[in-house]
């Protein structure tokens, strides 16, 4: 039979492309440059890769749930300009960073109380992303905090074992976040509240305290790559980040997970991630002017997103045809 | 009366007006627990329509409902769902990225034992267990219930959706339940499950409209025939008490309404 054996290629394709990719591009940059394939610069690339995982979880937790939550830079900023007031006035660093994450968490569920009075998601978090960077300049007036903020070197410069401080925070994430999105009852009635929130509301369940879920998830996270980024440069800017956005959107898309919601991987995002800072690695080593990274990294999405639409075409196409064989085989 | 024979639905001089536009007449429809009724009727005639009030979609303008003789105001499908009623959409509803035994269970997963139970963690063995035991039990074949319900044919979605209603009425003694179209999209072994099915469901006491364009769907599966003409309805008979030509001449307007309905 033909139909299922390139059902089988398509849904591999679908399911590894985006590791295949990420390999093709270790090869590829490796090949190039001597320097390349150390561990040193493995660990740089982790480095690089591991904030822009955090914001892309953040992203990624927003769209899982069904909603684009394009504040993440404005709650980072805002989340960051606290942690360096709070480091400044002498607070417990665990103490200022929880109390940082806990306002990105509480700017969430700021955004979905307000999206769910029937508001445009995108809008209201555009909003939402206009007023935090305005809130981060007003609380600092406007200029960078540094007051003390070299203190927090454990959590954003520190090599542990080879490996940056900021990758294991990316370890803790990625691995709760995966446990419960594949393993909990909270985590499928958060995929079902992205996938088809009706049928969640058909099935007795709350949808909205789910989709709430995704936007104080997402602020959470958004907040938590903010104190990452602080403690990694060892400053607070007020200035919100937008590439951050970027990045994190486009590793989202890269790992093939449909925009529309419903389905997810976090993983996947992570090596979306890894793909963006190894370009950006790549490219530095090969002398190639650092803008093109910004370049690429935006046809990159376009394309990912491209394949994901052929790719989930193809696929149904495929499937409808596989499961009629099989649907008839077991009736005989 | 035994307790088969209790009337599960009871629908007075129901009407409903678009603006200046009757789109039901007058219209009086009964359903017993144990019964499974075909409603019947061309594009147009009101069937969809009456199925909607039942769901709590739309309100009558005029005439009253009643779910086991209490008289009930339905605004909203959550107001007929917490009424006992329960209705496969055409649109069924599912969760494309999950799979068919998740769907089956959503809302009342299995959780593990002990403390990672607690934290709200899922015995996936056993869902599929019970995903299988359920179909099983119903009768309905379902290829592979680990496989995202996305990458099923048409039929095999339906066939997922109309277990999952199926599962949430069964075993309730007074469970209602409405399909629109359940074999529009179903090829001929699909639409034999479904026929077996709704008979299996009505033995078991569950009252059940279908609102169907399949004529040899209604006749196996159904005892009794409602059929609707412009907002009115033309006819109420047994199965066994009518023929398909009449019950097309009623369909179509070449039969006059039944004498007295």
């Amino acid at each position: 039979m033909k139909k299922p054996d390139s059902l089988s290629v398509l849904v591999f394709i679908r399911s590894w492309g985006i590791t295949i990719l990420l390999i093709a591009l270790w090869a590829l940059f490796a090949s190039t440059s001597p320097i390349f394939g150390t561990f040193e610069n493995a660990s740089l690339i982790l480095g690089a890769a591991s904030i822009s995982a955090i914001f892309a979880a953040s992203i990624a937790m927003g769209v899982f749930s069904g909603a684009l939550d394009l504040s993440v830079p404005g709650t980072a900023a805002v989340a960051g300009i606290i942690l360096g007031k709070l480091i400044g006035g002498g607070f417990d660093p665990f103490l200022s960073i929880a109390i940082a994450v806990a306002i990105g968490a509480l700017i969430g569920y700021a955004n979905g109380l307000i999206v769910q009075t029937g508001l445009n998601p995108l809008a209201v978090t555009i909003g939402m992303l206009s007023v935090t960077s305005g809130l981060a300049a007003i609380l600092s007036d406007g200029i960078p905090l540094f007051d003390k903020m070299d203190t927090l070197g454990w959590l954003g410069t520190e090599i542990y074992f080879g490996l940056p401080s900021t990758f294991y925070v990316v370890i803790v994430v990625f691995a709760i976040g995966t446990i419960f999105l594949t393993k909990t009852r909270g985590g499928i009635r958060f995929l079902a509240a992205g996938g088809n929130a009706e049928a969640l509301r058909r099935a007795g369940v709350n949808a909205n305290t789910y989709r709430l879920l995704g936007f104080i998830l997402s602020g959470a996270l958004a907040a938590l790559g903010g104190v990452v980024t602080c403690a990694y440069t060892a400053q607070a800017t007020p200035t919100a980040a937008t590439g951050v956005l970027f990045d994190g959107l486009t590793a989202v898309a890269l790992s093939g997970i449909s925009l529309a919601g419903g389905r997810g991987s976090l993983p996947k995002v992570l090596v979306g991630a890894l793909v963006i800072s190894t370009i950006g690695s790549g490219l530095l080593i090969m002398n190639i002017q650092p803008y093109w990274t910004i370049t690429i990294t935006g046809l990159l999405l376009i394309s990912a997103l491209a394949g994901e639409h052929y790719l989930g075409k193809a696929v149904a196409r495929q499937a409808v045809g596989k499961s009629k064989v099989s649907a008839h085989k077991e009736a005989k | 009366m035994s307790e088969q024979k209790s009337v599960a639905l009871d629908l007075e001089g129901i009407e409903l007006h678009y603006g200046y536009v009757k789109a039901l007449d007058g219209i009086n429809f009964k359903v017993n627990q144990g019964e499974a009724v075909a409603l019947l009727g061309d594009n147009g005639a009101g069937k969809s329509t009456l199925l909607k009030l039942m769901s709590g979609v739309h309100k009558q303008t005029r005439g009253t409902i009643r779910v086991h003789g209490e008289e009930v105001h339905f605004h909203a499908p959550k107001d007929s769902a917490n009424a006992g009623i329960e209705m496969v959409y055409q649109d069924l509803a599912l969760v494309d990225a999950l799979d068919s035994a998740t769907n089956l269970l959503l809302g009342r997963e299995i959780l593990r034992k002990g403390p990672l139970g607690w934290l709200g963690f899922v015995d996936r063995k056993k869902m599929i267990a019970e995903a299988n035991a359920e179909t099983e039990l119903l009768g309905v074949k379902i290829a592979n219930l680990t496989r995202p319900v996305e990458m099923l044919s048409g039929g095999q979605r339906q066939g997922v959706a109309l277990a999952r209603a199926a599962v949430r009425v069964n075993g309730k003694p007074n469970g209602i339940l409405l399909l629109d179209e359940p074999t529009a999209a179903l090829g001929y072994e699909q639409k034999v499950m479904v026929e077996g099915l709704i008979k299996r469901l009505a033995a078991a006491g569950i009252a059940v409209v279908v609102v169907t364009h399949d004529l040899p769907l209604a006749f196996n599966a159904t005892s009794r025939m409602v059929v609707l003409n412009r907002g009115r309805k033309v006819c109420d008979v047994q199965t066994t008490e009518t023929t398909y030509e009449k019950i097309v001449g009623y369909i179509t307007g070449a039969l006059p309404a039944q004498e007295g309905i």
